[in-house]
């Protein structure tokens, strides 16, 4: 029994079922449905580990979807160019994006506000030019094509089973986030976004908190990164630009940064409404997203959890009103 | 020699316009602490305003420019008073205003690629192709067209700052916000008027760039990357500094692209590398800000 009686049965139920439901569910859906569900998975995994780096740690850093496409093309090259066997490619590309992002995070402890912003848009864009310009071992503005993922142990994982390594992907990036929020390391994380200057006399150490931070959800970002690149056996330069930086950012301001659920919410609400608009009205549906990030700044700056937070609580009230009399 | 000449006039020419855009980030950066990274749009709208203007409306051309700057004006004192100040009332964080103002920029970049597409639009500029030569100095007339008219707005707003009782109190509440309340400068109406001048100058730049290459809703984001790093360059500081930011950028990329033996795609990373390097080694940029008193 001991740990899993301490998180108690409706805890294991509760996850057991979400679990169970997240890896049923490519198993019913037509290819068509199945393409969007996996690549909805790759969004909410990096809005879960944006939403850590942004709303709880409070950097506002543009270089997320960067490091899921160093994540990306760097396993896909040592597995095509380097002739690396797949585990040894996996670890190399989370230990470059590791580093690059340890480099990057010592911007984050020098700079605030919009400048980090700018200075990991500086770097996302430098990332887009080395990748447009790399040749043969980039592929060019064209991308790396027609590779596959190798056999593990023998067996090529395909279809819907190659959809329950997002899943995977997707609920350990919640779970290692979930236990730290809960931490000693969380609770620094949101005092330094809170009150740098009192979090600093409290005795948290800011540049190493913030350089953990950052480093960490990034790889996190690389593993998804990684697990994409296999999504459709490609990779370019586009969907790591600028456009898909911002629409990370948008979805956990409109979610409710700074909450799991939120950014959850965010990232199913805004990535499903461009699968369904995008073929309807072609790319105006993008000014649905800044509607709702302006209303969502000026009217609940909490995003949708805040509202439905508030809802909860007046219902509540409403049935405590009653029981009252 | 003639060559490299040339490509000073039209460097000094780009110089001048990421020089403006910075101005327009500068005029709201130092009283209100806002990063307005609409400028961009701001100055895509404003170069299709003027196209409007003298192609649509048939407007003089002396007049077009007063004309598209007066609309930005409007524009950017709109934006002010839906989205920014009723922020700045409910005393949100210094972070809301820069996210909703990212959300303008989505709504205005869509909207103006509903409007008018991603097509680019080719523009005559008011001299049309010829070559002006000025002893050694030779340039097309829009390059020369674009440096006088960039002096002259910073002239202007340099004797704006210097000269006049408003540019005093947005100085003033730059240096400190609160003391300037107390001594009865008008906050509202400061922070309202900086963004329509930042509106009306980052129209300015969008009008005298679009006839170099062409008219095109998706010119926004780079001027606005590129107004950024010449405001980082210079410094936030003073107003010469955004210009000398904007000239040192122009220089570094058009010397680069000309001359240093690598693609050309890759001369695409200068800016983002001389943007990467000033904010880490020298944040505050080349020119240091000027005693008080």
């Amino acid at each position: 029994m001991g740990a899993l009686g301490q998180l108690g049965m409706k805890w294991v139920l509760r996850w057991g079922l979400v679990t169970a439901l997240l890896c049923a569910l490519p198993f019913v859906l037509q290819p068509y449905e199945l393409d969007i569900y996996r690549k909805l998975l790759f969004w909410v995994a990096l809005a879960v580990s944006y939403n850590f780096l942004f709303g709880i740690a409070g950097q506002m850093a543009l270089s997320h979807f960067a490091f899921a496409g160093i994540g990306g093309y760097t396993v896909v090259i040592l597995l095509t160019q380097a002739d690396l066997g797949l585990g040894l490619a996996i670890i190399a590309a989370l230990l470059l994006a590791g580093i690059l992002a340890f480099i990057v995070s010592f911007a984050a402890t020098r700079l605030e506000g919009f400048y980090l912003a700018l200075a990991t848009l500086a770097f996302a864009q430098l990332l887009i030019v080395v990748l447009d310009e790399g040749g043969t071992l980039t592929g060019g503005t064209g991308g790396l094509t027609s590779y596959s993922l190798p056999a593990v142990f023998g067996t090529k994982i395909e279809g819907p089973w190659y959809a329950l390594v997002m899943v995977g992907v997707l609920l350990g990036t919640l779970a290692i986030l979930l236990r730290i929020d809960r931490s000693w390391f969380g609770r620094a994380c949101r005092a330094i976004r809170d009150n740098t200057e009192a979090a600093a006399a409290m005795g948290v150490d800011v540049a190493r908190t913030k350089i953990i931070a950052f480093t960490l959800t990034s790889v996190m970002a690389a593993a998804a990164g990684m697990v994409y690149a296999f999504f459709d056996n490609t990779v370019n330069p586009p969907v790591f630009g600028l456009e898909n930086a911002f629409l990370l950012l948008f979805m956990v301001i409109v979610g409710g940064s700074g909450s799991h659920a939120g950014a959850i919410i965010g990232a199913v609400l805004l990535k499903l409404s461009q699968d369904i608009l995008e073929p309807v009205v072609g790319h105006f549906h993008a000014i649905g997203f800044g509607v709702l990030v302006v209303a969502a700044i000026l009217f609940q700056p909490k995003g949708l959890i805040g509202t439905w937070d508030n809802l909860r609580a007046r219902m509540k009230r409403a049935k405590g009103g009653k029981g009252v009399k | 020699m003639s060559d490299l000449l040339e490509l000073l006039v039209s460097a000094s020419a780009s110089g001048c316009i990421y020089g403006l855009v910075a101005l327009a980030y500068l005029l709201v950066l130092r009283p209100t602490g806002i990063v307005n990274f609409a400028v961009g749009e701001w100055a895509m709208i404003g170069a299709f305003a003027a196209y409007l203007l003298s192609a649509g409306l048939g407007l003089p051309s002396i007049l077009v420019i007063p004309g598209a700057a007066l609309l930005m004006a409007i524009l950017g004192w709109a934006t002010e008073w839906s989205v920014v100040r009723p922020l700045v009332v409910r005393g949100a964080g210094h972070l809301a205003p820069i996210l909703v103002l990212l959300g303008m920029l989505v709504i205005y970049h869509q909207i103006m690629l509903w409007r008018f597409g991603a097509d680019q639009f080719p523009l005559e500029g008011p001299f049309g192709f010829r070559r002006v030569e000025l002893g050694p100095i030779a340039g097309t007339p829009q390059s020369f067209f674009i440096i006088v008219t960039t002096l002259a707005v910073f002239g202007a707003v340099w004797l704006f700052f210097e000269r006049t009782v408003w540019g005093k109190s947005f100085e003033a509440v730059a240096i400190n916000r609160r003391a300037a309340a107390l001594m009865g400068i008008n906050l509202r109406m400061v922070t309202a008027l900086a963004f329509a001048g930042g509106a009306a100058i980052a129209g300015i730049a969008g009008l005298l760039d679009a006839p170099r290459g062409s008219l095109e809703v998706n010119m926004a984001l780079p001027l606005a990357i590129q107004g950024f790093s010449a405001l980082v360059i210079g410094g936030v500081n003073r107003v010469e500094g955004a210009l000398l930011g904007g000239i040192i950028l122009a220089f570094a990329e058009d010397l680069t692209r000309r001359y240093v033996p690598i693609p050309s795609g890759l001369s695409l990373g200068v800016t983002p590398l001389l943007l990467i390097i000033f904010l880490m080694v020298r944040p505050n940029g080349l020119l240091r800000a000027r005693e008080a008193g």
